[in-house]
């Protein structure tokens, strides 16, 4: 005992600077996530008084039909956020950069792309809303000035179109950390690579996939994880924007667990939701790392 | 470069003209909002996508009284939430990183699995906790939660950068008789600034955004942040477009001040998630 004592004393410089930490984190960090896991298996009211009710929150939620709305419309919206702001259009917009000769150009563009971010993202929301609005919105202006009135809506509240215009928001999708996060895989590959592939006659499209790509692949995989842990949870944009609706046309996970704690107060219900999307996401994070190889993996750092 | 040769100077145009283009269409609709907040109602209903004169500055004046205490709250918030990450997450990452003290490694690890766990898990036993703390509806309802979830990734981050600093440096301090806290303020933080300015960036980036918690958890509008406050702003002005687009601007303002002083940060900051791999 003595002997632990005198090296928890020998070390107390490292133990004291981390004190504050994990009381703080013990509080709330750890605390939640393990009373989320435990009162998903209860149900337990906003005031506090909890009561065992075993699997039957999350068998209530795997037989409701919103639900499985909402996973329908996360799973439209993972495919497409993974497909063309998480892959095409960054990957795209990083070889541009990348590829220009001058140094300067190359930070602007850097600079430039990531303007977005600064932007509040509630902002960013609110002039989308005025971009789909039915009778002074830009878009239906637009539509109205080439002569596709016809066309014309309101955007977010038909139900045929709201899901597609908060697809359609943010174009054209360029998604500035994104792009910084492929420009620094591209940044690291070493010339060499480039000036053999040079020699060998290897440019253009065919050096694109066969050296940049497979040369990125960590970049890749850790876009995919931010973006699909991004849309598996998110849902501010619809609370803002739609509130779920029309009907059920843009309910997401997440904001059918916002609204079983917030508009019903059902909070077990809601925790056993956030525990579902917590093992979708830990699942997918782990297919991501193990499953999706990396044939020429080049290890940057 | 010159290995890159063989994409002419030809080719720069090209991209060029795509980037301009990429990035013309992505700022459009800040440039719509900015024509926008200068109309009167008149100028709006007459042509409201094209920039007309007088500029109605009025409209900016209008939306000041209505979200400037929203932004006074935000600075408070993470003002302080940063102060108290970065005070707090040095303090530990110079411990992970330089004392050999016993259990480190499975505490750190401890810290660091926190980044698995989303914010859809804690939200709502993150509300219980507050409420039965007795904090709802106040500040420390997003203090304590900011400070305690902002250090995670700042730790990750700091802690990288303080074992890559060589021993030499502390031995020599050291041997010099410098304490612990002189060490930590006279070697480590001389070296550190941009990295902790990184995740200072970072960190304020994340609060100043945040929607959801802030919603949940004060009722008062008087503690309104910008971000709730703005959706609040839209809900009374809907239609006043004027008011409403200034207020997005005016609310824009802070975060592009700091930006323009800190771009290199941001920069830096924002392709850091490339270390984590």
């Amino acid at each position: 005992m003595k002997g632990i004592g005198k090296n928890i004393w020998r070390y107390r410089y490292g133990y004291l600077f981390i004190l504050p930490t994990m009381i703080l984190l013990c509080i709330f960090n750890y605390y939640p996530a393990f009373s989320g896991l435990y009162h998903s298996l209860f149900d337990w009211a906003v005031g506090g008084e909890s009561k065992f009710i075993g699997l039957r929150n999350f068998i209530e939620i795997i037989s409701d039909k919103n639900f499985h709305a909402s996973v329908i419309n996360v799973a439209k919206l993972t495919i497409w956020n993974l497909l063309v702001p998480t892959l095409i259009v960054p990957i795209f917009v990083a070889e541009l950069i990348y590829n220009l000769h001058s140094q300067r150009a190359k930070y602007i563009y850097r600079v430039l792309v990531i303007t977005p971010m600064v932007i509040p993202g509630i902002v960013n929301l609110l002039i989308w809303q005025f971009i789909y609005d039915a009778d002074y919105g830009l878009l239906n202006a637009i539509l109205k000035s080439i002569g596709l009135g016809h066309l014309s809506r309101s955007w977010l509240g038909d139900p045929n179109t709201a899901l597609y215009a908060i697809m359609a928001m943010g174009f054209p999708w360029i998604g500035g950390t994104t792009v910084l996060i492929y420009l620094a895989g591209l940044m690291n590959i070493p010339a060499s690579v480039f000036d053999a592939a040079l020699i060998d006659g290897v440019v253009g499209l065919k050096r694109f996939f066969s050296i940049d790509l497979p040369l990125i692949t960590s970049q890749i995989k850790l876009n995919i994880i931010l973006s699909l842990i991004g849309t598996i949870q998110g849902y501010g944009t619809m609370l803002v924007l739609t509130g779920g609706g029309p009907g059920t046309s843009t309910l997401v996970p997440g904001l059918y667990m916002y609204q079983a704690a917030f508009n019903y107060g059902r909070m077990g219900f809601a925790s056993a939701v956030g525990v579902l999307l917590f093992l979708v996401i830990l699942i997918l994070t782990i297919i991501n790392m193990r499953y999706i190889s990396s044939p020429a993996e080049y290890e940057a750092q | 470069m010159n290995n890159l040769r063989f994409l002419t100077k030809t080719g720069d145009l090209y991209r060029h003209i795509l980037l301009i283009i990429l990035i013309g269409l992505m700022l459009f609709p800040y440039g719509i909002t900015f024509i926008i907040s200068g109309k009167s109602i008149p100028q709006f209903y007459d042509a409201p996508f094209k920039i007309t004169l007088p500029f109605y500055w009025s409209n900016y004046k209008e939306a000041w009284e209505e979200i400037k205490f929203y932004l006074r709250n935000s600075i408070i918030v993470s003002g302080f939430s940063v102060i108290g990450v970065v005070v707090m997450s040095v303090l530990s990452a110079y411990a992970f990183a330089r004392y050999k003290f016993p259990g480190r490694e499975v505490l750190y690890y401890l810290v660091i699995s926190l980044l698995m766990i989303p914010g859809v898990l804690t939200l709502i036993p993150s509300f219980m906790l507050v409420k039965y703390l007795g904090l709802l509806n106040t500040r420390w309802a997003l203090f304590l939660p900011y400070i305690s979830g902002g250090q995670v990734f700042a730790i990750f981050i700091l802690r990288s950068f303080f074992a890559s600093i060589p021993t030499d440096y502390f031995d020599a301090a050291r041997i010099d008789g410098a304490s612990e806290l002189q060490i930590l303020r006279h070697v480590t933080l001389p070296l550190s600034w941009s990295i902790i300015g990184v995740v200072a960036v970072m960190n304020v980036l994340g609060t100043w955004n945040d929607l959801i918690w802030p919603l949940v958890t004060l009722q008062d509008t008087r503690l309104y942040t910008l971000t709730v406050g703005l959706y609040n702003f839209r809900n009374s002005y809907y239609t006043v477009w004027g008011p409403l687009m200034a207020g997005y601007i005016i609310g824009s303002i802070p975060l592009i001040i700091l930006f323009i002083f800190t771009s290199k940060l941001f920069v830096e900051g924002l392709a850091s998630g490339a270390i984590k791999m």
